[in-house]
């Protein structure tokens, strides 16, 4: 609750961070803003997720947050909340090629370390049925057969893609790219908060 | 299509008429009788020829619009008729658009309208069409009001006031879906931008009937008598219109839905009740004067899911096909009729500055309008629309049947002006669809509009956009956000727990999932083109091949035929080379035309292509000979994985049984040869035959070959050569002459109805997790795989086949090297090559062929065959 109302308050500078402005970042109020996993896991909202472990797992990545060091934060202060909302920022009109690629890479970044579990750099035929198997999880009526199955399926689709050594050794994030290719990342990894009214929560 | 329209003007007939007119619908629904529709639909019937002409020269429509062709077309035959007859004997009947033409359209694209991309966008959507032709409608006819007033309409037959041009502005904004769908179909923009102008242009019909009517109506009450209170009674008829028609599309698709939950047992209907229920939704729409456009339109889109689901294979099928067909010919026979409707001239009167003005005006207005919403709209919008998209969208608001219709409908007492407005109509129907859509292909290619890349979805594709929904999700959880993102979250939750429990079946219901659904595509995709054999199909996606049964037993799906049909070829080979393989000589050949006579009918029955217009592109035939060479290789793999499966099933003993008086014959058959059948080999044997059985179903065997041009063809040496089977003229059957047990069929038949669908998931299940326990040990290559193999002798025909493939693809790198040193020491072992062990090594081998299908170019693959022993 308490991390979740947080998260409401930190709305603002968010939003002013993803629009390119970072003035206000630093505002006294918000810098005692710390996240324990605990915190995430009482959202009562995230309940019904079916990743939702791999999601949380992301906001404590280290290298998600930019840090030179691996492995798991145990918690994270406001500046790496907003670091990792970051990734979730929209694409402006004035960007030119050079920075969408960036932009697209990063948040292929994301996506492939919460894939990644265990921080090789590589996505195992493993890890990859892991997520799947996760992924498919709300429905009960799939076993984990299936599951497998389809990750096979999905690995040997990427095998394909990437030329046929990677599956031994699992998906590297060069191959990963090559695997999005022709995807538009851009319309897809994003979250607008538009809606301002946390604005009065602040103040 | 005549007849399924007939179909239709009969199922019409039957519906009970008098109610509606009861129930106080506001057009007459029935003006004209049966006999008439019977005078009308004959004729309609043969229009349907010239766009058949029109689908096989491509090269014409490739450039210019279908559309347009038919409209020329119909300003040809309305010549001839007006030449002939002195009037123009038909006429677009508004009633019939509306009745008849209209709904198959309107059907159709609502039920295939990606709806997760249309959700995705229904604001953009929503806006353009609400806003964007209350825009369109109120500056085009104000303008042209004003431009009356200035004088400049010099005819004095143009009598109208401010709301007749209202009026007329209303029914010109109608953006047309069937020219845009026409039109954009063929330029293929990026979904995102297609959705959008197609989307505006079927709600935005809604909105245009919806203010068509309500000016129609002031103008007939007269400017005198509209007071305030019925300006206020037309903005909220306006809303309850578009939003009952909703709700009444709604209703009926959760009705439709309900039904096909319980149509288990009478399937043949099942693309019936789709058919009727959204008609019958149509018609309680136009019933109650509520919009008809959008209650189908909804009907279809939100209907989709839970039918698709329920319905079975061959009903989707049908569904598909019979909608697309319906819609293609309502389309055509309404830009005919435009074309035929636009020779007679007794019907409208001509004003310059009217026309000019009104082609000026609408398209001024909508690209302002456009620029204008877009502003606002790019605020809101994740991706915002560029100005090239802006460009495109405002030259993509193509006028046409409706519109038409519309100004045909109006009351010539009432509005002075019609004649003028229709022709007025005419010539920007004809200029909209034939000028811009003939310029817009080369406009889209100018600007470097992002075109879409028609690829084939892919599983990564769908796991990783399952993913981000769920990101999304949670990141909006997170910070308590509750965006689009949460609110799609709670609905996708909600439909889980009860909608779709509600409206699907239980088996389906058990297995829906988006996930599956894609995997379960693909897969039957794979099988189609392993059937269809392009041979440009990579090989990973063929890999999930095997692990597909594991839904085909749960469900009762028809992968089931199509495994056993891509697997038939295959195990046919086999037999043939068991069976055969005393005559060396004719071995390959016999192979060769018997692979080749069942490849023939798999690919005329799999055309697969889903093109709204183009059933099947037919310059496959001269692939044929390609293609072959690189199927028989990959039937073979197949056959072993079908095969050795089968071997390790419980039913082995039962196999055995049913196969040994087929080996019986074989060998009897046979005698003359100097074969040596080991007692030991007899259970594989039975097993090749019974597998062959298996597949068997719904093969008729083609294969010919003349006995002297096999004789003549080899010698007994030449094994290492692959002799072109594709010279071989057509000649008597030679599966006929030489495989005696193809003459029971019938019998053969029963017993693969039912098994197949209990032996063959289970044991292809088994082999692809064998297959991938092997991939992950596979880091290390073992060298278990190398020995076994050099000990198993390989069959020659094997050994050919590669090479010949491997010329044939080179580009591919899944060519698989052969090396004839290994062939060369495994025939010299293999007389020593015990049985028994060989089927324990099975297994391991099989899984790393599934490995070197994918590792072709790290791991030299060799084919074998475990049967050395059989020589």
């Amino acid at each position: 609750r308490l991390c979740r109302q947080l998260c409401t308050k930190a709305m603002t500078p968010l939003s002013q961070k993803s629009s390119g402005t970072s003035d206000q970042l630093h505002q006294p109020r918000c810098v005692c803003f710390l996240c324990s996993k605990e915190n995430f896991d009482s959202i009562p909202d995230l309940e019904f997720n079916p990743i939702r472990g791999k999601i949380v797992h992301a906001f404590f990545d280290k290298r998600n947050l930019r840090q030179e060091s691996d492995g798991l934060a145990d918690e994270i202060n406001f500046e790496d909340f907003l670091t990792i909302m970051s990734y979730f920022r929209p694409i402006e009109m004035n960007m030119d090629e050079e920075q969408l690629d960036r932009f697209r890479k990063e948040k292929l970044k994301f996506l492939f370390h919460m894939y990644d579990s265990d921080h090789d750099g590589k996505i195992t035929l493993q890890e990859y049925r892991n997520v799947v198997e996760e992924l498919l999880s709300g429905n009960p009526h799939l076993e984990k057969e299936s599951a497998r199955s389809i990750a096979d399926g999905a690995m040997m689709e990427a095998a394909s893609i990437c030329g046929p050594d990677q599956v031994y050794e699992g998906i590297t994030f060069e191959d990963f790219l090559k695997m999005w290719q022709g995807i538009d990342i851009e319309t897809k990894m994003h979250v607008r908060f538009l809606n301002m009214e946390t604005i009065a929560h602040c103040y | 299509a005549p007849c399924a329209r007939k179909e239709k003007s009969a199922g019409m007939g039957r519906c009970p008429p008098g109610s509606w007119n009861d129930l106080g619908l506001h057009r007459t629904l029935w003006p004209w009788g049966q006999g008439c529709l019977e005078e009308r639909f004959p004729c309609a019937g043969w229009h349907d020829v010239p766009l058949a002409f029109f689908h096989l020269s491509r090269k014409v429509t490739s450039i210019v619009p279908e559309s347009c062709l038919l409209i020329l077309l119909g300003l040809g035959l309305g010549g001839i008729v007006l030449a002939v007859a002195k009037k123009a004997e038909y006429q677009l009947e508004p009633n019939m658009f509306f009745l008849f033409l209209l709904p198959p359209i309107v059907l159709d694209s609502g039920y295939f309208m990606p709806s997760r991309l249309f959700f995705d966008n229904i604001g953009a959507i929503l806006t353009y069409a609400v806003v964007g032709t209350l825009w369109n409608s109120f500056t085009t006819g104000a303008a042209l009001w004003g431009l009356h007033r200035a004088g400049l309409m010099a005819d004095p037959g143009v009598e109208a006031g401010l709301m007749d041009f209202l009026l007329f502005g209303s029914l010109i904004s109608a953006v047309d879906p069937v020219a845009v769908l026409a039109v954009f179909e063929e330029v293929h923009v990026n979904e995102t931008l297609f959705i959008i102008v197609f989307g505006e242009s079927l709600l935005n019909d809604a909105v245009t009937v919806v203010l068509y009517k309500v000016f129609n109506s002031f103008v007939e009450l007269g400017p005198a008598h509209i007071h305030a209170a019925d300006y206020v009674k037309g903005v909220a008829s306006f809303f309850l219109v578009s939003l009952g028609g909703t709700a009444v599309g709604l209703l009926f698709a959760f009705l439709l839905a309900l039904i096909t939950r319980f149509t288990k047992r009478v399937r043949i209907i099942e693309p019936l009740f789709v058919f009727l229920l959204a008609y019958v939704a149509y018609l309680a729409a136009e019933m109650v004067s509520l919009s008809s456009i959008l209650a189908v339109t909804f009907c279809g889109i939100c209907c989709k899911k839970y039918v698709e689901a329920n319905i079975s294979q061959k009903s989707r099928t049908t569904v598909k096909y019979t909608m697309k067909t319906l819609a293609s010919s309502s389309e055509t026979i309404i830009f005919m009729f435009l074309g035929i409707s636009a020779v007679d001239t007794s019907k409208w009167a001509w004003d310059t500055a009217l026309v000019l003005g009104t082609l000026l005006f609408i398209l001024l207005f909508r690209a302002v309008g456009v620029v204008l919403q877009t502003c606002v709209l790019n605020h809101f919008r994740l991706i915002p629309l560029d100005r090239i998209d802006q460009v495109v969208m405002s030259y993509g608001g193509l006028r046409g049947a409706v519109a038409f219709a519309l100004v045909i409908l109006l009351d010539r007492t009432k509005v002075k002006a019609k004649d003028y407005f229709v022709a007025t109509t005419i010539v920007v129907v004809f200029f909209t669809v034939i000028v811009q859509g003939l310029t817009i292909k080369p406009l889209v290619t100018w600007l470097k509009v992002k075109r879409s890349d028609h690829h084939k979805p892919t599983l990564n594709e769908e796991l990783h956009e399952h993913a981000f929904d769920h990101i999304l999700a949670a990141v909006e959880d997170i910070v308590g956000h509750h965006g689009y993102h949460y609110w799609r979250d709670k609905w996708e939750q909600f439909d889980k727990k009860y909608l779709s429990q509600l409206l699907m079946r239980k088996s389906a219901y058990r297995l829906r999932d988006e996930i599956w659904d894609v995997y379960y595509k693909l897969n039957i995709r794979d099988a189609i083109s392993f059937v269809d054999q392009g041979g440009h199909v990579l090989s990973a996606a063929k890999l999930a091949l095997p692990s597909m049964p594991s839904r085909t037993s749960m469900s009762e799906s028809s992968v089931t035929n199509l495994l056993r049909e891509s697997g038939s070829g295959a195990c046919l080979d086999l037999q043939v080379i068991d069976t055969v393989r005393s005559r060396r000589d004719k071995e390959d050949a016999a192979m060769h035309h018997v692979l080749r006579g069942s490849l023939y009918k798999p690919r005329r029955r799999y055309k697969a292509s889903y093109s709204r217009h183009f059933i099947s592109p037919d310059k496959q035939e001269r692939q044929d000979k390609e293609i072959f060479r690189q199927n028989m290789k990959r039937r073979l793999e197949t056959f072993k994985s079908t095969k050795h499966n089968v071997c390790s099933s419980k039913n082995k003993a039962r196999l055995k049984e049913k196969g040994c008086p087929n080996l019986q014959t074989n060998s009897l058959h046979l005698s003359a040869a100097p074969v040596l059948v080991m007692v030991s080999s007899e259970e594989e044997e039975s097993d090749s035959s019974e597998t062959e059985r298996e597949d068997d179903e719904g093969i008729v065997f083609i294969a010919r070959a003349t006995d002297e041009v096999l004789q003549g063809k080899t010698t007994p040496g030449s094994l290492d050569v692959c002799p072109s089977p594709c010279i071989i003229p057509p000649s008597p059957t030679l599966a006929e002459k030489e495989l005696p047990w193809k003459g029971d069929q019938a019998d053969l038949a029963v017993y693969v109805s039912s098994e197949t669908t209990k032996i063959v998931p289970v044991d292809m299940q088994k082999a692809w997790n064998q297959s991938i326990s092997s991939l992950e040990s596979i880091a290390s290559p073992p060298g278990i795989e190398s020995g076994p193999q050099h000990r198993r002798f390989a069959c020659p025909v094997l050994e050919e086949q590669p090479q010949s493939a491997s010329q044939v693809m080179p580009e591919q790198g899944s060519c698989f090297q052969f090396p004839s040193h290994v062939s060369k020491s495994g025939r010299s072992q293999s007389d020593s090559s015990p049985d028994g062990a060989e089927q324990q090594e099975l297994q391991p081998l099989m899984a790393t062929e599934e490995q070197g299908r994918m590792l072709p170019a790290t791991e030299p693959r060799w084919l074998m065959f475990n049967r050395a022993s059989h020589l």
